[in-house]
């Protein structure tokens, strides 16, 4: 059988502060993240994500459950896991006064790797990134999204076996983000795992052998990104452009196929099916004279229908 | 397992020396800095050659020690710095880096950045009052010891705090109090003269008060006269104080490492 790189079974976390009621952040999380696979972590800020990436790179202690790291308990053996792991942490940046060069060149070497081996992966992080033209400037003088580059490129030359990074493209512009998933592919083509945490829903849709949808501590949706978009009900959204109130009954008519969604703002109606049931709704659409659109059901239907809110509202109680 | 998966063999201590040079290089980026850490000391080496020139000395080793246990203050603010601004610790510490090689690594780093001003005070000794090689070993020994001192107290207290601007006030009131008020820039014999009989001892429990009056002790200067018993109870109390703290800060930073 072959080894997971993450195996997690009902992870409870309970934060405990004085004077104030303990915030349950995770409430029985189970994930499994085989070898050689990209999984992201989706949900809305303070769903769970990064408390979950905290316990299972060992810098957080779980209330109660199991963590293994390629077969290493996390609580019992951190000094295990630590060296096949790697961390991008949350608005982590890098030291103001060291240049990308020097960050990287660093951090490989308090890692222990000998001065000429750190010398050439610290190149090749600093080109994956596309960070050469500013390898030499100080990181105080760069941007926001050429500091996260800088942070990203550290931690991926360890090529560690096992990367977490958290909220990896935060800030960094479509190109910039385009590049990173290049190199994150790149880099699970070479063996490494990656589990990343994203609100981003375009991220976890592109990036992602699998996913898990985390709400307030727990895991309320799992598969891959088209396993998640199915359970819409559908492969293709089909929206009537019509009030739906004007008491024509074409809710009533849409509703026998299916669970219909009311759109208020536009005024709208929108039910999830196949493509074999298209050519129905197209008549109705036309015999009614309803302008009508046809789409792939994307990844923010399935989380609404998961969560039951948008990835944009925030939690107040989690972390 | 970590071998065969890519990653080097570590041992406990070893990636201290390079935390060590991030940190030197860091800091060495910040000229400004360090020649702003010689401003206390040469403050009061001013008044003292303006005042009085026979307790130059004695200004002049408080100044070494002074600058020495000043390190923990910089140990503090830049700990917390890279733990709470930068949120850098979670990289450092879930890597083979141990806990306690970053503590080092921090500690010898900003202590290695800081010690070209330390050594101007020292060529100012060696040129104004050299010392013997009795006061010299003295003067090495509890450096090291208050160096000790001051690092593992400052990373201690700077994982005790949410919000770096809140350690500030409090890491300038600790280094400072306790690096002026006692007896460091200003000889033993005045400490004895203003304080009562009860409290004299507390300076030489003090870790920079006990290493000043050590070295100007084992310099033979007239006003750091110990007995016996004060030079026992000041050797006793740095190297107790030093050893315990630093043991304490390796078990604090390894417990640290995890968050509860």
């Amino acid at each position: 059988m072959v080894e997971d790189a993450i195996s997690a079974r009902d992870v409870r976390k309970v934060y405990r502060t004085r004077g104030q009621p303990p915030v349950e952040a995770l409430s029985g999380v189970s994930i499994r993240v085989p070898k050689g696979s990209r999984i992201s972590l989706l949900g809305r800020n303070g769903a769970g994500k990064t408390t979950f990436l905290r316990i299972a790179s060992t810098l957080l202690l779980p209330t109660s459950g199991e963590v293994r790291v390629f077969g290493r308990d996390v609580v019992e053996d951190p000094e295990g896991v630590r060296p096949l792991i790697a961390v991008v942490p949350q608005e982590g940046k890098p030291f103001f006064h060291l240049t990308p060069r020097e960050q990287v060149y660093t951090y490989l070497r308090s890692r222990g790797f000998v001065r000429e081996t750190a010398k050439s992966r610290t190149e090749e992080a600093l080109s994956l990134m596309s960070l050469g033209e500013v390898a030499d400037r100080l990181n105080v003088t760069l941007s926001g999204g050429q500091r996260q580059r800088a942070m990203v490129a550290t931690v991926i030359s360890t090529q560690a076996p096992l990367l977490f990074l958290d909220e990896p493209t935060i800030g960094l512009d479509p190109f910039a983000r385009r590049g990173v998933w290049e190199t994150l592919r790149l880099l699970t083509r070479r063996g490494s795992t990656i589990l990343l945490t994203t609100h981003y829903l375009d991220e976890a849709d592109v990036l992602s052998d699998r996913l898990y949808i985390v709400d307030r501590g727990r895991v309320v949706g799992e598969g891959s990104s088209e396993e998640l978009k199915r359970t819409s009900g559908g492969t293709l959204r089909v929206t009537f452009q019509a009030p739906f109130s004007d008491g024509s009954g074409l809710e009533g008519t849409l509703s026998t196929f299916g669970p219909v969604l009311k759109e208020d703002a536009g005024g709208s109606l929108t039910l999830f099916t196949g493509p074999e049931r298209i050519q129905e709704l197209m008549a109705i659409a036309m015999a009614r004279k309803v302008p009508a659109t046809v789409g792939p059901v994307t990844l923010e239907e399935a989380f609404l229908r998961l969560v039951g809110r948008s990835i944009d509202e925030e939690d107040s109680g989690g972390r | 397992m970590a071998a065969e998966m890519g990653a080097p063999r570590f041992s406990r201590w070893q990636g201290a020396l390079g935390f060590m040079l991030t940190e030197l290089r860091v800091q060495g980026h910040e000229t400004l800095a360090l020649a702003t850490s010689m401003i206390v000391q040469t403050v009061f080496i001013v008044f003292v050659w303006v005042l009085n020139r026979g307790l130059l000395p004695y200004a002049l080793l408080g100044a070494v020690v002074f600058s020495v246990f000043q390190i923990g203050e910089r140990v503090t603010n830049e700990s917390a710095y890279i733990r709470i601004d930068h949120r850098l610790t979670d990289l450092y510490l879930a890597s083979p880096l141990t806990p306690e090689a970053y503590f080092l690594g921090m500690a010898t780093g900003v202590m290695t950045a800081f010690l070209p001003p330390v050594f101007v005070l020292v060529a100012l000794i060696e040129v104004l009052h050299p010392l013997t090689w009795f006061a010299a070993l003295v003067f090495a020994a509890v450096l090291v010891a208050l160096w000790l001192f001051a690092s593992a107290m400052g990373y201690i207290f700077s994982t005790l705090f949410l919000d770096s601007r809140a350690i500030w006030p409090y890491s300038s009131l600790f280094y400072n109090a306790f690096g002026v008020l006692p007896p460091v820039f200003y000889p033993y014999a005045y400490w004895k003269a203003i304080i009562p009989h009860s409290l004299e001892p507390l300076a030489l429990l003090l870790p920079p008060s006990a290493s000043a009056a050590l070295v100007t002790w084992a310099e033979g200067l007239p006003l750091a006269n110990l007995s016996g018993g004060e030079v026992a109870m000041a050797s006793v109390a740095i190297v107790v104080e030093s050893l315990g703290l630093f043991l304490f800060a390796v078990y604090w930073a390894r417990r640290a490492s995890r968050e509860r």
